[in-house]
């Protein structure tokens, strides 16, 4: 009786030390499989972080910068008369809503000023929007048909730049496509043996470069609009500000 | 009998001070107070933002370079005005409640538990709404904003504390079978680390997405 009671006790005291080992076990097993996810994650995030930093590097940084034909001294773009008495400078991103609310107020204005004389146009194309294109990289190859265009029909130049942020794609979305840009193109006149040559993208290295030296110039944000090399500071998004801005730069001549 | 090798099978030895301040009652309430008061620091600066861009469409429609914010697109986007104003209106309603909780409870007052049952079904209806903004901004606007991201974390650690203690308290009237196996989830700490790899993986998503315009 006594020793079946005892037999008892040790089958039972057994069992919950199985238990026990078995519940440590999972939980030793639970705890390295979490630091096990846990570690894998901050790794990727490192990875992450390692690999955009230095992704971005590249591009501007490797040499083969080809620049398109046709560019102005200062390597910007030019639009209107070597003569003319203003010099009027647009850093921009196709992709950026505010310039395309920039050029919806001041375009027509500006076409005004470069047709009788009074400004000639630089143009800064910028890609810093690039990652708001779904990975299309639609600032960049936007960039790069305005540069093909600069180099091989620069007289499209201003009504190519004006079509495309009349078609403006909304930002956060994959942007035009290529064949939409060259249907632009061609719209404006640009020659189909030139809008070929958007395929090509020959100056998008040229464009990390005009980005790259946007930066360096001290353009923090887009759009920035120079006059005779200072910083416009007034309403760049409603009609008039500007134009008086000019005129008063052309009177002073 | 049984109730004592239960007993003994549930108390941890191994499990040392860690274990302790995590499930300590201050713990708990502090997390959910910080983080409520981060959210209504967002909450705040968001709003003064949307006030801002209704008065002057065009102020700050800039594009930042340095910033990942582009453009005012998130403020501007009809999702950011679902219920016909400013969403973080929300967070400056909602907030307030969320603290007073916090700083009630952490002065020991205890609240009956339907009062806590109804505090948990209102804080999951705001984390699937913070949850959806996330989504959109992630995936339809495609930019994001350094100040709905801290509502989204300071959301996520309200909701896991408050859905702590309530499951701790038993408050959420739940079947008895579900009841026992969420206190033994939360008992192994696997709740915890269920919402710092849910977290982890956030970051991993906005890195990936917005790495580029992160770190150029």
């Amino acid at each position: 009786m006594n020793q079946k009671a005892r037999t008892r006790t040790q089958e039972l005291r057994k069992q919950q030390q199985e238990a026990a080992r078995r519940q440590t076990q999972r939980r030793r097993l639970v705890t390295a499989l979490s630091a096990v996810v846990i570690v894998g994650l901050l790794a990727a995030i490192v990875w992450a972080v390692v690999d955009a930093a230095g992704g971005d590097d590249t591009p501007g940084a490797t040499g083969d910068v080809t620049p398109p034909g046709n560019l102005s001294s200062q390597g910007s773009i030019p639009v209107g008369s070597d003569d003319a008495a203003v010099t009027v400078d647009l850093y921009y991103d196709y992709m950026c809503p505010a310039c395309g609310a920039f050029e919806a107020a001041n375009g027509e204005e500006l076409t005004g000023l470069v047709e009788d004389g009074t400004v000639r146009v630089e143009l800064h194309p910028m890609n810093f929007l690039d990652p708001t294109s779904n990975g299309t990289d639609y600032s960049t190859r936007a960039a790069n048909a305005i540069a093909t265009v600069a180099d091989a029909a620069p007289g499209a130049v201003w009504d190519f730049h004006s079509a495309l942020y009349a078609n403006q794609p909304e930002e956060g979305t994959e942007g035009l496509s290529d064949e939409e840009i060259a249907g632009i193109a061609e719209d404006v006149g640009v020659p189909a043996d030139v809008v070929d040559r958007f395929a090509d993208r020959t100056f998008e290295a040229w464009v990390d470069s005009m980005n790259a030296a946007a930066n360096q110039d001290g353009v923090t944000g887009t759009p920035t609009v120079l006059v005779d090399g200072e910083k416009f500071e007034g309403d760049l998004y409603s009609t008039g500000p500007l134009t008086e801005a000019i005129e008063a730069a052309a009177g002073g001549r | 009998m049984t109730a004592g090798l239960d007993d003994r099978v549930d108390d941890h030895p191994t499990e040392g001070r860690l274990h302790r301040l995590r499930h300590h009652d201050a713990t708990v309430w502090a997390t959910m107070l910080v983080a409520s008061l981060a959210s209504l620091v967002a909450s705040f600066v968001l709003s003064v933002d949307a006030l801002r861009l209704a008065e002057d469409p065009s102020a700050d429609l800039g594009c930042n370079i340095n910033a990942v914010i582009s453009c005012g697109t998130v403020a501007g986007s009809w999702q950011s005005q679902l219920l016909g104003f400013p969403n973080a209106f929300l967070g400056l309603v909602s907030e307030p409640v969320v603290i007073t909780l916090a700083v009630a409870s952490l002065g020991g007052v205890r609240f009956p538990r339907w009062f806590m049952a109804v505090a948990q079904g209102f804080y999951t209806i705001g984390l699937v709404f913070a949850y959806w903004l996330f989504q959109q901004a992630m995936f339809d606007i495609g930019a994001l904003c350094p100040w709905c991201l801290l509502v989204t974390l300071a959301t996520t650690l309200v909701f896991f504390e408050l859905t702590y203690v309530n499951i701790r308290d038993d408050n959420l009237f739940l079947p008895r079978g579900v009841q026992r196996r969420l206190e033994a989830l939360v008992r192994s700490n696997l709740d915890l680390v269920l919402v710092v790899v849910w977290i982890l993986l956030m970051v991993l998503a906005v890195v990936l997405k917005y790495g580029d315009a992160l770190f150029a």
